[in-house]
């Protein structure tokens, strides 16, 4: 597996999917599958993108103190998972959603979550909001 | 469930509303620990890969894009806050690393997923041949 860059600027694109393709005839898959071969290619090359894969549609979800729950895939049939993700190495949130409306698979139903990549983990920045209106506040 | 797969796993954490009910002191705690559980796994080399995400982003659907909505759901158990790239062998050593979250016991969930060499687009949507040797 390639290793990938670690940063922390830039979006990641995750594409929320259903099983479309099972749809498709083998000459529309085999072309759409070179569209996105390009799609991806194009942004590779022009370092917009620094990785990105598909992900199997199958796998585990981990729940419950101490992870005890623990249910396989596969998913249901058309229910909607993440089929992949693209890392952005682009400056601003709107050139990292103009690059999602170009994803060829939104022609078939697909969305893609365009979210920023932060070094702050989620708590970490409610307990820093905390802290601003700790300090805010009336004495 | 011990199903190989040369091309790693990615763990999707699910939940951005666990900290909610914390106070300060266990967010700290809970936000510590994870941050030691990733370079704990990067300095094995069990992960390649993690970042948090920030709590905006938008959705982009339709033909050409043409739908662009504010997402995810703020308080929503599925919104993903973060994910990990996992640079193991095996769904079970993967799973073992995802039952470690520090984030379970307070409600966020872990997502574990094969990484398939296709592109990201096409995912699975390759000719039956073709998917049965990603999936080897």
């Amino acid at each position: 597996m390639n290793a990938i860059e670690m940063s922390n600027n830039g979006y990641l694109l995750l594409f929320h999917t259903s099983d479309w393709w099972k749809n498709l005839g083998r000459e529309e898959l085999e072309k759409y599958v070179a569209q996105s071969n390009e799609w991806i290619g194009q942004l590779m090359t022009s370092g917009k993108a620094s990785g990105g894969q598909g992900l199997a549609r199958s796998g585990a979800v981990i729940s419950s103190k101490n992870g005890r729950s623990v249910t396989d895939g596969p998913f249901a049939e058309s229910k909607e998972v993440v089929g992949g993700y693209l890392l952005l190495n682009v400056e601003t949130f709107e050139e990292a959603v103009a690059i999602a409306k170009t994803a060829p698979n939104l022609g078939f139903g697909s969305k893609v979550e365009v979210r920023p990549l932060t070094d702050t983990c989620p708590a970490q920045a409610r307990l820093e909001e905390l802290k601003r209106e700790e300090e805010l506040a009336p004495a | 469930m011990n199903t190989q797969n040369q091309n790693g796993y990615m763990l999707i954490f699910r939940g951005n509303d666990w900290h909610k009910g914390l106070s300060p002191e266990e967010m700290q705690n809970v936000s510590e620990r994870w941050m030691a559980w990733f370079k704990g796994l990067l300095e094995e080399g069990k992960a390649v890969a993690g970042n948090p995400l920030a709590p905006e982003g938008k959705i982009v659907s339709g033909k050409s894009g043409r739908v662009v909505a504010d997402g995810p759901f703020a308080e929503s158990k599925e919104a993903v806050g973060g994910y990990f790239l996992l640079n193991v062998d095996s769904m079970d050593e993967a799973v073992a690393i995802a039952q470690m979250c520090p984030g379970l016991p307070h409600g966020a969930k872990v997502e574990v997923r094969p990484v398939l060499a296709e592109c990201p687009l096409s995912g699975e949507a390759v000719p039956d041949a073709q998917l049965a040797g990603a999936a080897a």
